[in-house]
């Protein structure tokens, strides 16, 4: 196996993990230099995650989103809200013309009331025995 | 994490698709790496993928947006991948025995002193035994393993994935670094 001193592996690891000092570093280094054993450890343990970091990445297909997306459950649908959110000047129009219609619209019976109400008082005072 | 991820995460959680196929299309290939190599399987790392957006997507609710949504995401694709070994382990160790000429390649690379060279690696060959070699670690050494050397992650991100302290992560990330070492002593053919 290794050399017997386990503060070497510990420091393998660390070295390894980046998380060693230059003090630490420099104290493997030298020993590895001395210590046949523990170079050829240290180098397979590099070697063994070495590899790992050469597998391929592989990607999933184009419509694995779509498939993903499929399998939800259905969307809370708000129409208005989503025709709004694409036609934000048209649903501003709409909004301001609604109310002014509204208005204009009240505002003509208003006066096509006015208009019959004058037109009754005007038949009453022509009607015979209504005279004051 | 990003504004404009927090954003999307917002939208999600109101129930919006779209918001969701960006999330899903920004991590999808990080989620299926992780499960291609945890359980080694094309198309079980497709459908484990696939299940875990589709938690993702029940269970946004329970995401505290202040956090990292990429941690969430691999927490759940590693769960879910365990969870699959476990149910898989009996066919898993029948297959796990090596193909003697797998070796022959790896075993040429090993003994030079040389940097990896990279067309040697990439053959498929290679890969398929370097991926048999993950797969004989134990699950947790192996979950380590991939996502500190696999995934890049940093060892605060493994331990807040796999929910376990920092220094057991790093413990789990020495023995799997050995147990690696020791297995492929046998394509070495060195007797220590």
């Amino acid at each position: 196996m290794t050399c017997s001193n386990k503060k070497y592996m510990s420091l393998m690891n660390k070295v390894l993990d980046d998380e060693a000092t230059n003090v630490e570093r420099r104290e493997l280094f030298e020993h590895l230099a001395l210590c046949d054993r523990c170079r050829r450890h240290f180098k397979e343990l590099k070697q063994s995650t070495e590899l790992l970091n050469h597998l391929s990445h592989p990607q999933l297909p184009n419509h694995f989103t779509k498939n993903v997306l499929e399998r939800l459950p259905a969307e809370k649908r708000h129409a208005a809200r989503e025709w709004m959110s694409r036609h934000p000047l048209l649903a501003a129009t709409a909004i301001c013309i609604l109310p002014v219609s509204v208005a204009m619209f009240a505002a003509r019976r208003q006066m096509l009331f006015q208009e019959k109400n004058n037109n009754d008082q005007l038949i009453l005072l022509k009607m015979p025995g209504n005279r004051p | 994490m990003e504004l404009k991820e927090k954003r999307l995460i917002k939208k999600v959680k109101k129930g919006n698709h779209q918001a969701f196929a960006e999330l899903v299309d920004k991590y999808k290939n990080g989620v299926y790496i992780l499960c291609l190599r945890m359980v080694g399987n094309r198309q079980e790392a497709e459908d484990l993928s696939q299940e875990t957006f589709i938690r993702a997507y029940h269970h946004i609710d329970q995401f505290d947006i202040n956090r990292k949504f990429s941690t969430w995401i691999f927490r759940i694709a590693t769960n879910l991948s365990i969870d699959w070994l476990r149910k898989k382990k009996p066919d898993v160790s029948l297959d796990a025995e090596v193909p003697g000429t797998d070796g022959l390649a790896l075993k040429a690379l090993l003994a030079s002193e040389e940097a990896l060279p990279e067309e040697l690696v990439i053959q498929g060959e290679m890969e398929r035994f370097i991926q048999q070699e993950i797969e004989l670690l134990p699950e947790k050494y192996r979950t380590a393993v991939v996502l500190k050397y696999i995934q890049d992650l940093s060892l605060k991100e493994i331990s807040e994935i796999m929910g376990i302290p920092v220094g057991t992560v790093k413990t789990r990330i020495h023995r799997g670094r050995e147990m690696l070492r020791k297995n492929m002593d046998s394509i070495r053919g060195e007797k220590t």
